[in-house]
């Protein structure tokens, strides 16, 4: 009896050396080749919304439909050393809707009033559409539509605004459900260093 | 006539809107500046603001997850086999189910780490973080000492359930065995699609993560309403996804059957009463002894005893 026991746990003790090894080399061979964390980045030059060249067609809204987080994680972030900071900007107003009293469009682009406008520098009191505006997204409202995005980019803006995918918000999901769905492959796995 | 003057008026009431819209004047729209103003140009110390850039969860918390995830498995392990206390491993189950599933968002998870670490395995560009290969190690190799002590207080999808027992039946054992089964072909069927080509390769364990959508509080319909499901019926049939379909769940049965210790029915004939049998709401107890690759490490076997005090004399 005794030594039956004995047996059974001298085998048991190799065989749980035996896994134990076998688990440790699979970790040893894993930590070797092991790099950073990977990140989910948009690259804006596939976007549909960023591309130039692709104007007149609508915005693409997958980032705001296919992400798994409630308020998609890709944002609309304007680069502002880029941004042009014109009176009329085609991203905040709605260029095509009718004009209002003060010769602005009537209407605003963002569908959730997420952009802020407000003059900046040296003020003109004359004419305010001499004055430079900085246009910031409240990033709490902005659900990555891309309106604003496709708008913004050449020939209408200077291209500033480009969806971007905010680390802090993303889940890091295996396999994103936007790349999956996202018709130019524009969303690309990073190495975290090269985060954008 | 003077139907017809209302006729007429009626009209031109209703084309009244059209009129005023129809004609108004949209803005010439040209782009005004070429390239981007500078702050000397425009003025009035205008600085330029940065733009932010948040940054992934920073690794030294990462590594913070993994140690933690490591120390819970070794509470675990002590309040079940030395202590034998229910009572604060329910507190442990909470503790993890808010720090591992709400706060973490279900997001440190050894179930759904096989398929990278497959991956990494097989495609050479594949490859993933240390923090991820030890998270997958971690509750494996506690398995082939003390059992699934993972399974029992740490992982954020098992104390979720394990929290809506409430009036569990025991499942008929072939039942019980065949479903058992189920989780061996989860496990294949992840696996033989996460080693397709990169561009074709599906995660299913995150897919079909039936509590994910509840972690976060948001998530498509179907993840929402499976995991709604499997509470429910988690509630009369004791932890129905991590006895039959966890994959990872299979891995440590395994190595528990390799295990030194783990829980234990102390043998002897007159203490054979059998309630424990019936606290058991997994089917882990057969023939009075626990069977550790069965065993969630709930120590309701242990709660349910009257001689429990003087049994609790561990080596």
């Amino acid at each position: 009896m005794s030594a039956d026991v004995s047996r059974r746990d001298l085998l048991n003790t190799a065989a749980r050396g035996t896994v134990l090894a076998v688990l440790g080399g699979g970790a040893g061979f894993l930590v070797t080749k092991a790099n950073g964390q990977i990140v989910w980045q948009v690259d804006a030059a596939r976007c549909i919304n960023s591309r130039v060249g692709e104007t007149g067609v609508p915005a693409c809204n997958l980032c705001t439909t296919e992400c798994v987080v409630a308020l998609s994680a890709v944002r609309a972030v304007n680069d502002h050393a880029r941004c042009g900071r014109c009176n009329m900007c085609p991203a905040y107003f709605k260029i095509t809707s009718p004009v209002d009293s003060h010769g602005y469009p009537s209407e605003k682009l963002c569908p959730r009033d997420a952009i802020l406008r407000r003059p900046i520098g040296r003020m003109d009191p004359e004419d305010p559409a001499n004055n430079f505006y900085e246009y910031l997204i409240d990033e709490a409202k902005c659900d990555g539509c891309g309106k604003c995005v496709m708008q913004c980019k050449d020939p209408l803006g200077l291209g500033s605004i480009t969806l971007r995918v905010r680390y802090d918000i993303c889940k890091n999901c295996n396999r994103c459900a936007i790349s999956t769905a996202c018709p130019r492959n524009a969303v690309l796995e990073l190495p975290r260093d090269q985060a954008i | 006539m003077k139907g017809k003057g209302w006729q007429f008026l009626a009209c031109a009431l209703l084309l009244l809107p059209w009129v005023r819209i129809l004609p108004a004047q949209t803005v010439p729209y040209q782009r005004p500046v070429e390239t981007a103003p500078q702050p000397d140009s425009i003025g009035g110390g205008y600085r330029i603001p940065v733009v932010q850039k948040p940054l992934p969860r920073a690794y030294w918390l990462q590594i913070l997850d993994v140690a933690l995830l490591a120390a819970a498995m070794g509470v675990s392990i002590w309040l079940v086999l030395a202590r034998r206390s229910r009572k604060w491993l329910v507190g442990l189950s909470i503790a993890s189910l808010a720090y591992f599933g709400f706060y973490r968002e279900g997001c440190i998870c050894p179930i759904g780490s096989i398929q990278n670490v497959t991956v990494a395995l097989i495609d050479p560009k594949y490859s993933i973080p240390i923090v991820v290969t030890a998270t997958f190690i971690l509750p494996l190799v506690a398995a082939l000492f003390f059992g699934r002590a993972f399974c029992g207080g740490v992982c954020a999808l098992g104390a979720i359930q394990e929290l809506v027992v409430i009036r569990p039946v025991q499942v008929p054992r072939r039942l019980d065995r065949a479903l058992g089964l189920l989780k061996y072909v989860y496990l294949g069927l992840a696996i033989a699609y996460a080693v397709k080509p990169a561009l074709i390769r599906n995660f299913l364990i995150c897919r079909f993560d039936p509590f994910v959508g509840i972690f976060r509080r948001t998530g498509p319909p179907h993840m929402l309403i499976i995991g709604g499901l499997f509470l429910a019926a988690g509630m009369f049939v004791g932890r129905p996804y991590c006895r039959w379909l966890c994959p990872y769940g299979g891995l440590l049965a395994w190595c528990t059957r390799l295990a030194r210790r783990g829980v234990t029915i102390t043998p002897g004939p007159e203490l054979d009463c059998g309630l424990c049998i019936d606290a058991c709401p997994y089917g882990a107890i057969e023939k009075m002894r626990a069977v550790g690759r069965n065993c969630l490490y709930c120590a309701r076997c242990y709660d349910s005893c009257p001689k429990h005090r003087q049994l609790v004399r561990i080596s």
